[in-house]
């Protein structure tokens, strides 16, 4: 198998990629949701959407992605574009549910302070975003771990091609069906301390930010 | 806590416990008898079939399968988790006989592996004379940009013997743009092989039962049934096993290769498929014992 290291960054890459993509959808999302009582329920929804089965997620993208599917003609089918693409679905309802709940408390605390004092709506906007930012990127954080961690997504549409879409949970989920359970938690154990270290270099960064 | 919270939390406790203690009384007195196998002999449905002809003998047993990759169903069984294996790897079966943790070895059924493909065939398997040449015919056309292969790559049964099949034609695919290495099971890789319009090796179980269900319109069966494709099925005892579980999973491996077994085997799936989808061992013990042999030195 190819090493650890090429698995490893590959996740990494795809995940983080994923997560980013979710949220530039999501942020505005939870946004508007925060912001407009009507669209309070799509917070709610996401709240119940935020452990879905990666397996069920991974089965609707291949029916849309697969040759006979709607979205067949693209052949995105077994590439690590599909699997960001089906991680970066499966993060919504997580980050749309957290965000939310972190922007509805910075509106009420600040915006609407804002815009008693007088402040434009663009502002108020930017003073809730920039005050939440420590806790959206919190969000963001745990979004990642939630792809990182997944497999239905990149097993059913990545196909665990070795040296293409394998990453490192779904390398996990071969050396368990090969029988070799050692390998197989030597490699979950580098999964978890690749999630830590990236929880802890975010926090370290912020900090870094902070301070600057 | 408030009144109606307290009564709903009381009502959900009994709720659970009356739910979990219709489980256990569920199986209470029931002997089971816990067998690893792998996921495409299970798949077929022909172990299921067997067991509730068993149980329909011998209520109070069940038998329950537990359906993992070769690899895992031999691990698990060495490891003490089942008291039975039924497999098809030869070369992994060998390595945990040598160890010591297996015996009872009884040949069940056989059959043969086939090498899939496009309809079109580019690389003219159709034509082949063995297995070894539609193996040469599949890595020219690779090489010439016609043709792509996936492979299992996970030490499965199906793949172990891909792996042989590139070695006795003296090829060597890992690492060409054309062969892709898939780790995943038999059905997906054939639903790989259908949506990349590429060549595999399958058995023959998973293969006509996906085609059955138009899982892989694009895929046909193009070469089978030559020796070197031969696929034998075997039972093992797991040593360390013990009482009644021990028993019953004896008597349960002697039903299969006995009379009575043989006779399912040889007549499952062909009023599904049109065909048998196994061979039974019955009668063939000498061809079975020296294919196998050969096998596990691949």
């Amino acid at each position: 198998m190819e090493s650890l290291a090429a698995i490893a960054a590959r996740s990494l890459a795809i995940s983080a990629a994923a997560t980013l993509l979710a949220a530039t959808w999501s942020l505005p999302l939870a946004y508007a949701a925060a912001t407009r009582p009507r669209l309070r329920l799509a917070a709610a929804l996401a709240e119940g959407l935020v452990g879905v089965p990666t397996v069920l997620v991974g089965l609707l993208l291949y029916f849309l992605l697969s040759r006979r599917g709607p979205l067949g003609f693209l052949g995105l089918l077994y590439t690590p574009a599909a699997v960001i693409l089906g991680e970066a679905v499966l993060v919504t309802p997580l980050l749309v549910a957290v965000s939310y709940q972190v922007l509805a408390a910075a509106v009420s605390r600040y915006a609407e302070l804002a815009l008693a004092l007088g402040a434009g709506g663009g502002e108020a906007l930017a003073l809730a975003l920039r005050e939440a930012a420590p806790e959206l990127l919190a969000a963001v954080v745990m979004a990642f771990s939630r792809a990182v961690g997944e497999l239905g997504v990149a097993l059913l549409v990545g196909g665990n091609i070795e040296g293409y879409t394998r990453t490192m949970t779904t390398a996990i989920a071969l050396y368990v069906s090969m029988g070799e359970f050692e390998e197989a938690a030597e490699l979950g154990l580098a999964l978890v301390g690749v999630m830590v270290l990236v929880a802890l270099a975010v926090r370290a960064a912020r900090r870094l930010a902070e301070d600057g | 806590m408030s009144r109606p919270a307290a009564y709903v939390a009381a009502a959900l406790l009994l709720a659970a416990g009356l739910v979990l203690a219709t489980q256990l009384a569920g199986t209470r007195g029931t002997i089971r008898v816990q067998a690893t196998t792998t996921t495409s002999l299970y798949a077929t449905g022909l172990l299921d079939e067997l067991a509730r002809a068993f149980q329909a003998k011998h209520p109070g047993v069940r038998i329950e399968f537990i359906p993992v990759g070769s690899g895992e169903a031999l691990r698990r069984a060495a490891d003490g988790e089942a008291c039975m294996v039924f497999v098809h790897a030869p070369s992994l079966e060998k390595r945990y006989l040598e160890a010591g943790v297996l015996g009872g070895h009884r040949f069940i059924a056989y059959n043969f592996f086939a090498v899939v493909g496009p309809r079109s065939d580019p690389a003219g398997v159709r034509e082949a004379g063995s297995a070894v040449d539609a193996f040469r015919r599949i890595y020219a056309a690779g090489e010439k940009g016609e043709a792509r292969f996936v492979s299992r790559g996970d030490r499965s049964g199906t793949n172990v013997r891909e792996m042989a099949l590139w070695r006795l034609a003296g090829l060597d695919p890992r690492g060409k743009k054309w062969y892709i290495v898939s780790g995943q099971g038999m059905a997906k890789t054939l639903v790989m092989a259908d949506e990349l319009g590429a060549y595999t090796l399958s058995d023959t179980g998973t293969f006509l039962k996906l085609s059955l269900d138009g899982r892989i319109p694009g895929l046909a069966l193009l070469y089978t049934n030559s020796s070197d494709l031969m696929n034998v099925y075997s039972v093992y005892l797991v040593k360390g096993c013990r009482g009644e579980e021990a028993k019953y999973a004896r008597m349960f491996a002697d039903f299969v290769a006995g009379p009575e077994g043989q006779r399912i085997i040889a007549g499952y799936g062909a009023d599904r498929y049109g065909r048998p989808l196994f061979y039974p061992a019955a009668g063939h013990e000498e061809m079975l014992r020296e294919a196998w042999s050969r096998l596990a030195e691949g």
